[in-house]
């Protein structure tokens, strides 16, 4: 590698570390210290930031609750779209193709125009403010992502596969659970953090569905920002812990996600 | 004993065929490609394919019962195993499925790896394995199952020439001793005669004949069976044209109206001559064109002369061409046999100049005549 191009990416990395370098030293600074003076490498550092949010309850619950939510939708997508995808990866029907191109135009509206008509209809049901709510909403989009990808990978695998376990005389459970799914879980392991990062960071569905009582980690940040002043600090605290979960989940598809995006389909 | 009825290998066939294959013997199935070859494994094993006819096994029929419960196993073209798991749990998985203990399969697995040598390769996963490797793999786990009918849907095609000689020959001693029914399909005539017990002709989702694949050799019923049975393909020339009239119509006598004269390539040799027999033997004066040469063979590629030994300026009438009795199965078209291209096969290096003009020998007996029913 030429000087030149080294040079070029040790910006690009500098240039893409930075913010997050920049959050986790106001996490670490006090408010006063943090508006004060500008620092590169914070001189008095302090866990205070994070202690306020692992014992206040309005952090702490706020993280549970968008876990909770998360989770749920997460689980719905991937039961959801395994079925869908296995279908659409291996049957001809009429119009299966029109079928799958509009799920993916599902994905393609903006989540502002569900606002209105998931607001009135969770109401109506006694579903506002629920985990679940935000969870459902959240499918809207994630189902459709999940099919998508999940049908690239299992055209991957030969439809003799399936010939095989016939022959060979699993019954289709078998098939499905024991052979093919197993099969296919890096292509699991990538949906499932489409589907979690979606959901940990999407805002507007999340704070409009939710009330008191469930409110989730997204909107209690940006609540922040108009309530108390600005606890810069805590702030930042709170933005890094929101990191760590997606990092969590790279950790563990970072083979299958290189893989998903060759095929294209991520 | 497996029966096949009225079996329409290929949409847009209104005719079906039946056949009862050998049991407990090895059935080749040769035909070109789209002559139906996977169409009839698919509806052997019940897997989803355009082929319809009736099946029955042992006299039960067939067609309603799932592949998982029919006695039939399948080795693919394409490799196929279970990609995440081992060789072992691959060979274990058909009688997993079947319920059977584990102190059994353990000892049956071991028993099938070491008979296809995968003895050291237990733990490995399919990917880890070469192609040979692979299908042998497939192969175990077809055997694995202890079905009574196993059918080899072209399973050596993606192997190397070497491995394929190799493989096919242990194919042959594996299942010589057992009980099960095997049909093996292939393109190539040369496994007919290698592992074929019998041997049924496909072409176009019809059967052409069936039988003992040194008889079909010998008496092939029509071209288009005997032409498939030949590598190359056999020549031809119209029978009018035979200048040897005696010959000409003792043949005719025997086999009705013969319009066309088919010579396997051989059945050609090169002779002096002053050496030619004009009793036992027909000649023919070729051109030689190419030649292409494998070391122990020569394939002369040559056009027959308008003016020669054998035949006279030969043409199809038109009124032949048109004939319905050429219309069932496909004949060469006019040009080929105005202007008939012929390939000899002979042993040994041959050094020929292009151009050269050679009487090459057929002897009479090896003359096969079609058109006639």
């Amino acid at each position: 590698m030429t000087s030149v191009s080294r040079w070029v990416l040790v910006f690009y990395c500098i240039y893409l570390l930075l913010p997050l370098y920049w959050l986790m030293t106001m996490a670490l600074r006090t408010n006063s210290d943090i508006t004060g003076k500008f620092e590169v490498i914070p001189s008095n550092p302090t866990l205070a930031n994070f202690a306020e949010i692992v014992t206040n309850p309005v952090w702490y619950q706020a993280f549970g609750n968008s876990l909770s939510y998360v989770v749920l939708n997460t689980l719905i997508s991937i039961c959801v779209a395994l079925p869908a995808a296995y279908v659409f990866s291996r049957y001809r029907f009429l119009g299966d193709r029109q079928l799958f191109f509009w799920l993916l135009t599902n994905r393609m509206a903006p989540p502002a125009v569900f606002l209105l008509p998931f607001f009135q209809l969770y109401s109506s049901i006694g579903l506002f403010d629920t985990p679940l709510a935000v969870a459902l909403a959240h499918c809207l989009f994630t189902v459709p992502l999940s099919v998508w990808i999940l049908e690239g990978f299992m055209s991957g695998v030969p439809s003799e596969v399936d010939e095989m376990a016939k022959i060979d005389g699993h019954s289709f459970p078998y098939f499905f659970f024991r052979i093919f799914i197993p099969i296919n879980r890096g292509a699991i392991g990538v949906t499932l953090f489409f589907c979690f990062m979606f959901s940990w960071v999407e805002l507007l569905l999340a704070r409009t569905l939710t009330g008191s009582t469930t409110k989730p980690i997204v909107v209690v940040m940006t609540r922040t920002v108009s309530a108390s002043g600005l606890d810069w600090g805590v702030l930042a605290a709170a933005g890094a812990l929101t990191v760590v979960p997606g990092i969590i989940v790279v950790w563990f598809v970072r083979k299958h996600l290189v893989k998903g995006f060759a095929l294209g389909r991520v | 004993m497996l029966r096949i009825q009225n079996v329409l290998l290929n949409p847009g066939l209104n005719c079906g065929f039946d056949h009862d294959f050998l049991p407990g013997g090895m059935t080749v199935v040769l035909g070109r490609n789209q002559a139906g070859k996977t169409n009839l494994c698919r509806l052997i094993a019940g897997l989803s394919t355009q082929a319809v006819g009736e099946l029955s096994l042992n006299d039960e029929t067939l067609n309603k019962l799932s592949p998982q419960k029919r006695s039939v196993a399948v080795v693919f073209q394409a490799f196929v195993n279970y990609p995440n798991w081992s060789v072992q749990q691959n060979i274990a998985s058909p009688m997993v499925a079947a319920g059977r203990d584990k102190a059994y399969i353990q000892s049956r697995v071991v028993e099938l790896a070491e008979k296809l040598g995968l003895g050291e390769l237990l733990q490995r996963m399919p990917n880890e394995l070469s192609g040979g490797q692979q299908q042998r793999l497939a192969i175990a786990r077809a055997l694995a199952k202890e079905a009574q009918v196993l059918l080899l849907d072209e399973p050596l095609v993606n192997l190397d020439y070497k491995l394929r000689e190799a493989l096919a020959l242990e194919l042959r001693s594996l299942l010589d001793d057992s009980d099960t029914t095997v049909i093996y399909t292939t393109t190539d005539p040369k496994d007919a005669f290698t592992l074929g017990d019998d041997l049924l002709l496909l072409e176009g989702g019809n059967k052409l004949q069936a039988g003992v694949p040194l008889c079909v050799y010998q008496k092939p019923n029509t071209f288009a069976a005997a032409n498939l049975m030949s590598d190359p393909g056999i020549n031809t020339f119209a029978w009018s044209t035979l200048t040897d009239q005696t010959f000409a119509q003792q043949s005719q006598a025997a086999g009705g109206v013969s319009a066309l004269g088919g010579v396997r390539p051989e059945h050609l040799f090169f002779v002096d001559k002053s050496e030619f027999n004009a009793e036992e033997c027909i000649g023919f004066d070729l051109q030689v064109s190419a030649l292409e040469t494998s070391g122990d063979e020569t394939f002369v590629h040559g056009v027959v002369q308008a003016s020669n030994r054998g035949l006279s300026g030969h043409q199809l009438s038109d009124r032949q061409l048109s004939d319905p009795k050429y219309s069932d199965h496909k004949l060469p078209d006019p040009g080929t046999v105005n202007q008939p291209s012929w390939v000899v096969r002979s042993p040994g290096m041959l050094n020929f100049s292009q151009g050269q003009v050679l009487l090459v020998a057929v002897q009479k007996r090896d003359i096969l005549a079609f058109g006639g029913q």
